[in-house]
């Protein structure tokens, strides 16, 4: 039931009776002005009642008055015939007057006048005039003569009033009748309409007592769903397998699911309304300072801040330290406002430790590849100089031996120069040194020269000077012979390998970002290049396109160097009639080293 | 070595004068495409009275090889182009009663390339071993 149906089921409510008792009303006025006729009617009958009366009396004054004269012969008697007389026509008018329309009555008035007019003439008249004239007047058949008369008027009279009575008590019937018509028509009326308002209102009471019900059904269905939307909700949240811990729009911890409690140290009444600071300590692996909490970067940039770099650990309760990677996204209301802030976040000891695994497993398995190059390069110059001196024991002129001897020294610095660089890729600085690139990717094309040699590429060098940057040397080798065996595995036999280096200046990019000085290593070759939809794969660990051979995590593992190196590398490949691909590596100067690469 | 690789052919006839003056000297084939090891390894023989002849790949070996009476091949394995596995398996077809000694300076050649030739050693082992070993399959009992 919505707001303007109830409006109207109060309207009705409201007006019905009104309505009701105005009927009623109705019906009762109509009721009283009936009566009310019927009461004027009465009152007529009582005039004419009344006024009958006065003539009857006046005509008795008449009578007795002249009777008085008649018995006396004195004039004074006569007085009271004289009044009454003065006033009879015009009470017999009067009479008639109010004798209204009613044909009978105005009859018997007219023959009351009549009647009474004959005995005045017949009789009243020479009576007085007898008496006046001294004569006698007791003679019995002129005063019965006069009698009859009288008796006439006298019953025209009582006619008229015994009809106007007669008419009065019917009346006055009638009005009893309708007043009784009136009492039952008001009670049936009174009965009728209160049921109606009775029933009416009761009705349209169900009819918001069912709506007011429904509602209070939907509300207590939908309280039902939300709980269960809020159970089920909370279920998820506790099994989720990272730790989940919200926080309001200030950062005070708000819910940890059980992972987080496990992983923190911290139990949910203990931690809760704390500041996440104080829950989440995290610093950073090298610095060992204090870290911003994403909870803080999210409040400071009001975005999703996504898995920090990998150096962050956690302080748990008890002091214990735990390698963590969280991320931290802001919680908004419907209108887009921050309502709170979700940590996630998760213990990835097991994972740093595989990828150190990985990654040594990497260095080792570049060494071994280079196994056929210490082979050859070690014994070959060895097996010569071994020759030689079984030559020079034997019977060697003087002359031949310093020539033999000569021989003997070129090989052995080769030997010399391979199992440096050999070294070189296994000892490793604790802080960077001043590398020179050109010296370095030399020293690797000569490592490599017999594995080029066999795969049959050419290569070529572009290095005009030396070119000197601060870095892990080992570590720096490791990417270029990755590089360069990628390179010569893809130019295939006849293909040719270009290794360049060249300095960069300081400067502004592209894109309007500043520069570093350093350098860029750059290794390209002819090869058929890489199809794009491989292309953003190759920097992944395990992504191999050499099937069996490839171990998948040259790029991974050289891409984490090289971010280490706070440098940058870079890979353009074109497949068609262009075909190649370009490996660029930047250097930089002077690097901030990253602890742990990527 | 920086540059292009360039495949070079080099015939190296014997000219010492001191083994052209024995008359049961034998005449062996080496192949090597390291140059000072092959020049060493040529005058090696020679002091021990050999006539060398020289290749420094597979395919200058094979050349010589037939046009030449080699009575043994002293042949190195690892060779850009054809390495010395092909190189022992062709000169078998062609004359397959010349004995073919293979040097390697990698251990753990396959048997397929094992099987092919005669004997195997490594380079490393030292001049008195190769010159026995040589001395073995040409003649058991001439020792230089």
């Amino acid at each position: 039931m919505n707001l303007s149906q109830f409006k109207t089921i109060l309207r009705q409510v409201f007006l019905l009776p009104v309505v009701a008792l105005l009927v009623v009303a109705g019906a009762l006025y109509v009721q009283i002005r009936g009566a009310n006729v019927t009461v004027n009617l009465i009152q007529d009958s009582d005039a004419r009642i009344s006024q009958a009366t006065l003539v009857s009396k006046l005509i008795v004054d008449e009578e007795s008055g002249l009777r008085g004269y008649e018995t006396t012969g004195d004039s004074r008697f006569l007085q009271p015939y004289a009044d009454a007389e003065s006033r009879l026509q015009k009470e017999i008018q009067n009479l008639d007057q109010v004798a209204g329309g009613d044909a009978d009555q105005k009859h018997d008035i007219a023959d009351l006048r009549d009647e009474h007019q004959t005995w005045r003439d017949a009789f009243a008249l020479p009576i007085i005039a007898t008496v006046r004239g001294g004569g006698q007047t007791n003679d019995v058949d002129l005063n019965l003569h006069g009698k009859v008369l009288m008796d006439a008027v006298r019953h025209d009279l009582t006619d008229i009033i015994q009809k106007a009575e007669a008419n009065r008590a019917r009346r006055i019937a009638r009005w009893h009748r309708q007043v009784r018509t009136m009492l039952m028509g008001l009670l049936v009326l009174a009965l009728g309409m209160g049921i109606l308002i009775g029933l009416f209102t009761r009705s349209r009471l169900h009819a918001v007592s069912d709506a007011y019900q429904s509602s209070l059904d939907i509300l207590s269905r939908r309280a039902e769903e939300l709980f269960q939307s809020e159970q089920q909700l909370r279920t998820t949240l506790d099994s989720i397998g990272d730790g989940v811990i919200t926080c309001d729009a200030e950062g005070l911890v708000q819910l940890m699911n059980p992972v987080a409690r496990e992983l923190t140290g911290w139990s949910q009444t203990e931690a809760n309304g704390r500041p996440l600071e104080e829950v989440f300590r995290i610093i950073n692996e090298t610095t060992r300072e204090p870290m911003e909490t994403p909870v803080a970067k999210v409040k400071r940039l009001d975005k999703t801040v996504g898995m920090a770099s990998h150096h962050t650990i956690l302080l748990r309760k008890d002091g214990t330290e735990m390698d963590i990677s969280d991320s931290g996204a802001p919680i908004r209301d419907k209108k887009g406002e921050t309502s709170g802030i979700v940590l996630v976040f998760r213990d990835i000891t097991m994972e740093r430790k595989t990828q150190e695994a990985l990654m040594a497993n990497e260095k080792l398995a570049v060494a071994g590849r280079l196994a056929a190059t210490i082979a050859h390069e070690i014994h070959n110059p060895l097996d010569s100089v071994s020759n030689l001196l079984y030559l020079m024991r034997n019977g060697a002129s003087q002359e031949e031996s310093s020539r033999f001897m000569d021989m003997a020294e070129q090989e052995l610095a080769r030997v010399t120069q391979i199992s440096r660089a050999m070294l070189g890729l296994y000892r490793e600085s604790k802080a960077p040194v001043v590398v020179d690139l050109k010296e370095m990717l030399e020293e690797i094309l000569l490592l490599m020269e017999r594995r080029l040699n066999d795969l049959g590429v050419t290569v070529s060098t572009e290095m005009p000077k030396p070119v000197e940057v601060a870095a892990f040397p080992a570590e720096l080798r490791q990417v270029f012979t990755n590089l360069v065996t990628n390179a010569a595995e893809a130019a295939g036999t006849g293909g040719a390998v270009k290794v360049s280096v060249a300095p960069r200046c300081a400067g502004i990019d592209a894109i309007g970002q500043k520069q570093q000085p350093g350098a860029t290593v750059t290794i390209a070759d002819n090869g058929p290049g890489i199809p794009d939809d491989i292309q953003p794969h190759l920097f992944q660990p395990f992504f191999t396109t050499k099937g069996e051979h490839g171990t998948g995590l040259g790029l991974w593992v050289s891409r984490g160097i090289v971010n280490k190196h706070g440098g940058a590398i870079a890979l353009n490949s074109v497949t068609g009639t262009a075909h190649g691909t370009i490996v660029s590596v930047f250097l930089a100067t002077n690097p901030t080293i990253n602890a742990g690469g990527d | 070595m920086k540059g292009t690789f360039v495949y070079s052919r080099v015939i190296l006839r014997s000219d010492t004068g001191q083994n052209s003056m024995k008359p049961n000297s034998h005449l062996v084939l080496v192949v090597d495409d390291e140059q000072i090891g092959l020049e060493v390894r040529k005058i090696l023989l020679e002091r021990s009275g050999y006539r060398v002849l020289t290749a420094s790949d597979g395919p200058a070996g094979l050349e010589i090889f037939s046009a030449e009476p080699v009575e043994a091949v002293v042949l190195d394995y690892s060779m850009p182009g054809m390495h010395g596995g092909e190189v022992a398996a062709r000169m078998r077809q062609a004359k397959p009663q010349v004995p073919i000694l293979l040097l390697s300076a990698y251990i753990g050649l396959s048997a397929e390339v094992t099987s092919v030739v005669d004997l195997y050693m490594t380079k490393g082992e030292g001049a008195p071993v190769l010159l026995e070993k040589l001395g073995s399959l040409l003649d058991p009992i001439s020792i230089p």
